[in-house]
């Protein structure tokens, strides 16, 4: 799959593609520069009727502004680890991907939820969680459905 | 005592109710002063959020805090802003000793900057300002 067409989301290419966009994610270097609490995972939630079988998470090994690795894994037990786990249904992060959901407004509705880590952090370090995960909007992203 | 953090039933739907409550129970976790803070509040603080087209209420009694989704009785205090600002709130900077909110502070600054612009409204009875200034202290993560 070439970018251009766009990577299939999620997938171990479109997770790849995201470690690009977060480390050229100019403001998100910034924002980032304070942060050293860990990995973070975005977990999109099994939905059979897309063909996702298994709740799948993107975990992004982040510290200080760069993202070091990326990893896609399968099931919520491979999270288990990950310090901060944001968890929601593939609509919702279609919606974030596609520019149209702001993450931390959508965690404040509900519609992203912040199932493992602590939230005091998350919010001191608002503008670099928002950085990271709308850096996602920068993946050509072919979508299921 | 240790503080009870509870949701009033229905209010586990209301996004801004969960994520509300996890926010004191995480930092009342970590914050032994908090706690005392905490048991000291009593009062009803009413949180309106037009752009999530959400509300919620506050109750402390003394050490035990129930959230309700909506407004529920009469609030002492009322804060009406937009989800941006809410969550700014929460990084106002305070004063090292008496936690106050620091004018001297960006974020401090911007808050204030934008309660004169209208953008935040709090309606609070003179009465009120002390459980307004626990409130600043409680909520705070900076």
């Amino acid at each position: 799959m070439s970018s251009e067409e766009g990577f299939d989301f999620p997938s171990d290419a479109w997770t790849e593609a995201f470690k690009d966009a977060v480390n050229g994610n100019e403001r998100y270097r910034e924002a980032g520069k304070p942060w050293i609490h860990g990995a973070v995972a975005m977990v999109v939630s099994a939905d059979p009727a897309l063909g996702l079988e298994h709740d799948m998470g993107m975990i992004l090994d982040v510290d200080q502004g760069v993202c070091r690795g990326t990893t896609l894994v399968k099931g919520m037990d491979a999270v288990a680890e990950t310090p901060f786990v944001i968890v929601a249904p593939y609509a919702r992060w279609r919606q974030v991907i596609e520019g149209e959901l702001d993450p931390i407004k959508g965690m404040m509705e509900g519609k992203l939820k912040l199932t493992q880590g602590n939230l005091p952090i998350m919010i001191r370090y608002v503008e670099s969680s928002r950085e990271l995960v709308t850096s996602a909007a920068h993946v050509p992203t072919r979508f299921r459905g | 005592m240790e503080p009870s953090i509870v949701l009033a039933p229905g209010a586990s739907e209301s996004g801004l109710c969960s994520m509300l409550a996890t926010l004191i129970r995480q930092t009342l976790d970590e914050d032994a002063i908090k706690k005392k803070v905490v048991g000291r509040m009593i009062g009803r603080i009413a949180i309106v959020a037009p752009d999530l087209d959400q509300s919620l209420t506050l109750l402390f009694e003394g050490g035990r805090v129930e959230l309700y989704a909506g407004i529920v009785g009469i609030p002492d205090i009322t804060v009406r802003a937009n989800a941006e600002w809410i969550m700014k709130m929460s990084l106002i900077e305070t004063t090292p000793r008496l936690h106050l909110p620091d004018p001297r502070g960006k974020v401090a600054r911007e808050v204030f900057g934008a309660s004169r612009a209208g953008e935040i409204e709090v309606h609070a009875s003179p009465a009120s300002v002390p459980l307004l200034l626990r409130f600043t202290h409680l909520m705070s993560v900076v």
